[in-house]
């Protein structure tokens, strides 16, 4: 061992370099206040999870360890908002009862239009109002090639009302 | 300054026990003044061996901070079968270890400065005179070709080398920071060693 001591005496010389790097000045000095700084903020987060804030704490916490998530979470949030404007426009989208109870509500009737159309001679002289768009007077066929029951007066489900403007 | 010296051994290996234990009873109890005594003790060496380790001024403060941080909270959980400086180095080493693990490839060196002593060092003059002409810049050319050639080293080969041949450490007390017998320490520095000597034989003198 003696001799292998020996062999890399030159080496131990050069290493004796390293002890001579030393940080910059003053580094010392700062150091425990730094160290002691961040043990009293870890206490503070502490008695904050404690408090009942820790989810929070742990959320952002994650995020400062894993970049990642913070582009996974933005992802989810935008794919999220687009799902709910295209939920929003698209007019199938409801359920077909909803559609329905919606029709027969008294105030706003689709018959409404339809009817006040088909036997415009037959209305009142008053200005009649509806709050439905113009529709197709044909049957819109469905997809079980039969006629869509919604536009037609007779159906049972229809109701129509109309809205008499007093003075006219 | 010079940072942990050989001479300094002596203090590493029983630095004042017994106002180590009261010092570390105390800070178990949550004294924060009591804790902040034992990081002034002891922030030079663990500093050091970070830095050497990862040739990093940078990572070495980050590293060495956390060191001591995690040390305190998990002082409850030192039970006092090593001295409380073996195992706050046991700590810093495999946080260090575990860093440069995840650091693969991306070393990036930055360097301090060196001391006015370095430059008046017989033995770096001797080993730099014949080299160049002017004394700075060949220390300067030295420093980053030893630092380079310590990270060509694995992490226990490089381990081995900072804690024995520039802090200092005896072979037991690096077997006991490492957890391995004294016997896997010498083979791990005799084979650094070749190593360092192969990579550095261009600024080694023949002996």
């Amino acid at each position: 061992m003696n001799e292998n001591e020996n062999n890399f005496e030159s080496l131990r010389r050069l290493l004796a370099l390293k002890r001579h790097e030393i940080p910059p000045p003053g580094y010392f000095n700062d150091f425990p206040r730094q160290v002691m700084a961040r043990i009293r903020a870890g206490e503070t987060a502490e008695s904050w999870e404690a408090a009942g804030a820790s989810w929070v704490l742990k959320f952002l916490q994650v995020f400062e360890s894993k970049p990642a998530f913070v582009g996974a979470f933005a992802c989810s949030l935008c794919l999220l908002l687009l799902l709910g404007i295209v939920y929003a426009e698209r007019p199938d989208g409801t359920p077909k009862s909803a559609l329905l109870a919606s029709v027969i509500q008294p105030t706003i009737s689709l018959a409404d239009a339809t009817s006040s159309v088909l036997a415009p001679s037959s209305a009142p002289t008053g200005l009649m109002i509806s709050t439905n768009p113009v529709l197709s007077l044909e049957s819109v066929p469905s997809l079980f090639g039969q006629q869509n029951s919604l536009v037609q007066p007779q159906s049972s489900l229809v109701q129509s009302v109309n809205f008499w403007l007093p003075g006219n | 300054m010079i940072m942990a010296e050989p001479a300094a051994r002596q203090d590493t290996e029983s630095p004042a026990p017994v106002d180590e234990e009261a010092l570390v009873r105390q800070a178990r109890r949550g004294d924060l003044s009591a804790y902040d005594e034992l990081v002034r003790r002891y922030q030079e060496r663990i500093y050091a061996t970070v830095y050497h380790m990862t040739s990093n001024h940078e990572d070495a403060n980050d590293l060495a901070q956390e060191s001591f941080i995690k040390a305190f909270q998990a002082l409850k959980t030192f039970k006092g079968g090593s001295s409380f400086y073996t195992w706050l180095y046991r700590i810093a080493v495999n946080k260090t270890i575990n860093f440069l693990k995840q650091r693969k490839n991306r070393a990036h060196m930055s360097l301090n400065d060196l001391d006015f002593n370095a430059e008046h060092d017989p033995d770096l003059v001797a080993l730099i005179s014949d080299k160049t002409p002017r004394r700075e810049a060949g220390l300067t050319e030295l420093q980053e070709k030893l630092n380079a050639a310590m990270l060509k080293l694995s992490e226990p080969h490089r381990l081995v080398v900072v804690l024995h041949d520039v802090q200092g450490l005896s072979h037991d007390e690096i077997a006991r920071i490492m957890d391995c017998n004294i016997g896997t320490v010498r083979s791990r520095l005799f084979y650094a060693r070749q190593q360092l000597q192969g990579y550095l034989s261009d600024y080694l003198r023949p002996t």
